[in-house]
């Protein structure tokens, strides 16, 4: 197998913002897990301030990120000329994209209205939907990657 | 193994390296805020964990690449570039750690400089990521 290590140089720009996209997006979605299942494992006030920063972060950066990255990998496809290739990569990477999106955001509305509803409680079913979407959402990115740097045909 | 197996954990690991820092900084913002002071350092375990296993990882299996393709050397500017702004972002990334645990352990107050070590983080990390990508001088 060939592997293609050096790429013409019109390809960085896109690449650079996809790939820094998925870091800011992965990065966030964790945060925000983290926060969530801290807030979810834990009785006391705490909680509730918990909840609201594991909302506050899907809304402000995982979304934002999630839009980088998405954009960005419509670009590099463009670049490479994959806009209408069957590789199994590129429709994992649809998949993860995608389906990542909408799990984003129901996560992202979840608990964004379960902190709207009781602001000073701790997190209610809603905000765990969130908390619960968003580990699965690690999964869903950890296959991501494996697909985008593996390219299994 | 082999090359797409060693590019997929230095990737994995550059990933949980960045979730680290993504966490120390959401620790410094939320410190600055008094809704979320108190709650903040209970994201700290979680850095401590991800932040040493993420850096160390991704040097490892950074290394082994270069040294497992033969289009690539340690010598090559970009890789010695990437090594050194590894160690300069290792040794803030052990700092930031080492001040939340302090913190969490004994109450004491938040490091003022917590928030421009964490940008200081942010920028050496997105300096990494442009050079993996553009590999200035790499023919």
């Amino acid at each position: 197998m060939t592997v293609l290590l050096i790429r013409p140089d019109s390809w960085n720009l896109p690449l650079l913002l996809h790939v820094g996209g998925a870091m800011a997006l992965v990065a966030s979605v964790t945060v925000a897990a983290v926060a969530l299942i801290q807030g979810w494992r834990t009785g006391d006030p705490s909680s509730a301030s918990l909840k609201r920063f594991g909302a506050r972060t899907l809304l402000y950066a995982a979304i934002p990120s999630f839009f980088v990255m998405r954009i960005a990998a419509e670009w590099i496809l463009s670049k490479e000329h994959l806009e209408n290739s069957n590789a199994a990569w590129i429709g994992d990477g649809f998949l993860a994209g995608d389906a990542g999106g909408l799990l984003l955001l129901i996560a992202t509305i979840v608990a964004n209205v379960a902190v709207r509803r009781d602001p000073d409680s701790g997190l209610g079913k809603l905000a765990k939907v969130g908390a619960s979407l968003s580990v699965v959402l690690i999964a869903l990115y950890v296959f991501a990657v494996w697909a985008m740097t593996t390219k299994p045909s | 193994m082999g090359y797409s197996t060693l590019l997929f954990l230095h990737v994995t690991s550059a990933f949980t390296m960045v979730t680290a820092a993504g966490l120390l900084l959401a620790i410094a913002l939320a410190q600055r805020s008094n809704r979320h002071s108190a709650t903040a350092l209970r994201l700290a375990p979680a850095a401590a964990i991800l932040w040493p296993i993420g850096s160390l990882l991704a040097i490892v299996f950074g290394v082994w690449l270069a040294l497992h393709d033969s289009q690539y050397s340690l010598g090559d500017g970009w890789i010695i570039a990437a090594i050194v702004l590894w160690v300069i972002g290792g040794a803030i990334g052990g700092r930031l750690g080492a001040g939340y645990r302090k913190v969490t352990a004994s109450g004491a107050a938040a490091d003022p400089s917590a928030l421009v070590l964490n940008l200081a983080l942010v920028v050496t990390l997105v300096v990494i990521l442009i050079d993996m990508i553009y590999k200035p001088g790499a023919s």
